[in-house]
């Protein structure tokens, strides 16, 4: 390691202007480095001190940041994911999103924390990344080309030794389609938010890594007793030790329909064949398309879906997917139940770049203002529109990263995509970011959840409370508990930053919660993260992202479901539910308190002081 | 009485079947219905831990969590339909 006082880090952040087109070094802080940790937490104040939360997600003045953590490349299972901040461009809030795969740990060890990429090129370009070196090159040999293509091509050129690995956007990104994802690995995608279309505005296609830089441990005894002790519990716990192996995420389809949560017609409802649910489930999936499972860097668990399908005119293709959302937002939640189709449209949409769940629910919207007459026959050009049309799923997939015909509208996401047809009201969204595969009218945490989460709805930054309403074990809560949702769900939110601060993934807390996390962190870098350190940290980020987000122009209105859940009930357990105003409204004045936000759900000035947050930069 | 009882992911291929009807005594329980299920020591070893359930297994009655009711404690009726699965990760 550098001349850097904290064991774990490298020390640098690299900073590229692509406006100016230079990247250089910069020192990282060490009082940031300790007071954010890395990944999601770090990205999240760097971008804070280097963008005004006002600007526009698509111009110049934007910025992502990439971050790396003191775990990630390590010998942590699971610490090779990397994280993405950045403004964006469906949203309007902060976008956070991360992946996994390999690139994460191959950033690591090439030498840098993080990464911070503003301003925009006249020309596409990459960047090419290697320990003591950084470089922006022309990338107009690539622009046009699917990720894989990208992949591949940017790969073989990197010449002899270590492998590259690749981040890279699609065509939609390029377009700057509103969910354009980033994909690394070929298969492994920043999926939410829209990140690839901030790439895309700045016409940044690549960023290329190698090194080897390792990591080595302040205190190893430490560090060896939380890594010994995670392993050991991945490989104890039923569902990391091998039920997501059999089943993949996909396994949860049937679940979810028995417990009357599985989304239907752009959620009007949660009725479904239980003959349909069998078609789509991950058991269907593993008897039918899969080849074997796979795994992200030094992961037991190995979730991954290595599948094969027959191809649309004939022949056999191959790829990875679909995972659970996918299946669902693509599948049932459109009226489609071909596992098939949902499987090929997968392949497109991950060469393509475009995030599966928004593309679901954007499809949904439009299905339902097919529907409604709000979309018309001369709008389709033939394709039917109608729920069920796996025509449609297979087919404007590539209109829309293309912005060709309908596929242009559905490019904006369902919230443009209904507002300019004057229903704003038909998209199923939070802050305009789609809904997952979870009705909340099914669990009130989940609700909450979708209404708090920084990004918009979103279950992994919003918090999962399917497993803890149902899945949780011991910490098993009612599901209809508005009195306990406000806590559960700020623990969720706070696990899922801890998380995505270390560049691990949410699979592991099947098995364990976070002391391995701090044992490790605090045996890396020598200091004290202990559990009651780390929580500060997590309120800390939480409450920075929130800042962002005001900044951004967003309010405490902004923090609410779709009218169609409060006022259309679903029915659970033989019981009309639905989540009414009145009830979002006490979940949020809880949820706003448990914070130590006002009533406006605005951080205090004593609670910025307490977290020692400097305000995000206005 | 009869009720239903439904089997996921990896019970179907430990209880030999999607779903099956299951003829129990008046008054009968959760926990009585699971042992009358678990007929062999490799059935009874997947789903208990003592008088317990295991940690990972998950039994819903009507579609409702039985940790969340009274347990194995919890009483059944005619036509109750009981669901047994895995604990699931997804997401």
């Amino acid at each position: 390691m550098p001349d850097f006082p904290i064991p774990g880090y490298h020390g640098r952040v690299l900073v590229a202007d692509l406006s100016l087109g230079e990247i250089r070094p910069v020192p990282l802080d060490p009082g940031t480095a300790l007071s954010y940790l890395g990944g999601r937490g770090l990205a999240t104040r760097l971008l804070c001190d280097t963008i005004d939360p006002a600007c526009e997600p698509l111009g110049p003045d934007n910025a992502f940041v990439i971050a790396s953590s003191p775990l990630v490349g390590s010998t942590a299972p699971t610490a090779g994911r990397g994280h993405m901040v950045f403004k964006s461009p469906l949203t309007g809030v902060i976008g956070t999103s991360n992946s996994g795969g390999t690139w994460g740990a191959a950033f690591k060890s090439a030498g840098y924390d993080a990464l911070i990429v503003k301003g925009a090129a006249a020309e596409p370009v990459m960047i090419d990344l290697a320990p003591g070196r950084a470089e922006i090159l022309p990338a107009g040999h690539v622009w046009g080309k699917t990720t894989h293509e990208t992949n591949d091509v940017l790969a073989a050129d990197a010449g002899p030794g270590r492998p590259a690995r690749i981040l890279c956007i699609g065509p939609a990104g390029e377009n700057l389609v509103r969910f354009a994802a980033v994909a690394n690995d070929r298969n492994r995608v920043y999926g939410r938010c829209g990140p690839g279309a901030v790439w895309g505005s700045k016409r940044l296609k690549a960023i290329r890594v190698r090194g080897r830089e390792k990591i080595a441990a302040a205190d190893p005894e430490k560090y060896k007793s939380g890594q010994e002790q995670a392993i050991y519990l991945l490989k104890q716990a039923p569902v990391t030790k091998r039920l997501m192996r059999d089943l993949g995420t996909a396994g949860l389809v049937e679940l979810i329909n028995l417990i009357a949560m599985l989304p239907h017609k752009n959620f009007q409802d949660c009725l479904h064949r239980d003959e349909d649910v069998d078609r789509v489930s991950g058991e269907t999936l593993a008897k039918t398309l899969l080849e074997k499972a796979g795994s992200c860097y030094l992961c037991p668990i190995g979730c991954q879906r290595h599948t094969r399908v027959a191809g649309r005119d004939g022949g056999e293709e191959r790829g990875e997917g679909p995972e659970y959302e996918t299946v669902v937002l693509t599948g049932p939640l459109c009226g489609i139940y071909d596992l098939a189709a949902i499987t090929r449209a997968n392949y497109r949409a991950n060469e393509l770049g475009l995030d599966t769940m928004s593309y679901g629910g954007t499809l949904a919207c439009a299905m339902e203002l097919a529907e409604r007459g709000l979309i018309g026959p001369e709008e389709t050009n033939g394709i039917d529109l109608a729920f069920g049309s796996a025509e449609a799923l297979e087919t404007l997939v590539g209109l829309t990263a293309r912005r060709e015909g309908l596929g242009a509208a559905l490019a904006e996401g369902a919230h443009r995509l209904a507002a300019g047809r004057g229903r704003p009201e038909l998209a199923m969204t939070v802050k305009k970011l789609e809904i997952p595969a979870y009705d909340p009218r099914a669990s009130f945490t989940q609700a909450l959840g979708y209404m708090t989460s920084p990004t918009g709805a979103c279950h992994l930054r919003g918090g999962y409370a399917v497993s803890l309403a149902f899945f949780g074990g011991a910490k098993e809560i009612p599901r209809f508990s508005l009195l306990q949702a406000p806590i559960a769900i700020r623990n969720m939110q706070n696990m899922g930053i801890l998380q995505d601060s270390l560049g691990i993934c949410r699979f592991t807390g099947y098995a364990f919660s976070a002391d391995p996390w701090a044992r490790m962190a605090s045996g890396v870098t020598g200091r004290d993260l202990s559990v009651a350190k780390l929580e500060e940290i997590e309120n800390r980020v939480a409450t920075l992202e929130r800042c962002f987000n005001l900044g951004a122009g967003a309010t405490a209105e902004d923090d609410a479901l779709p009218d169609r859940f409060a006022d259309v009930p679903i029915l659970v357990e033989g019981r009309e539910r639905r989540v009414t105003r009145e009830d979002q409204e006490r979940m949020k004045r809880d949820y706003y308190a448990v914070r130590g936000w006002d009533a406006a759900g605005r951080p205090t000035p004593g609670l910025l002081r307490a977290l020692r947050i400097e305000e995000a930069r206005r | 009485m009869t009720i239903e009882v439904r089997f996921f992911a990896a019970f179907r291929d430990l209880f030999g079947g999607r779903s099956r009807d299951l003829a129990v005594g008046e008054g009968a329980t959760v926990g009585d219905a699971l042992a009358v299920l678990c007929d062999t020591a490799a059935r009874r070893r997947e789903l208990f831990a003592g008088a317990g359930l295991r940690a990972h297994v998950v039994v819903m009655l009507n579609g409702a969590p039985v940790g969340a009711l009274r347990g194995l404690a919890t009483p059944l009726a005619p036509g109750d339909t009981l669901a047994v699965f895995p604990l699931l990760g997804g997401g």
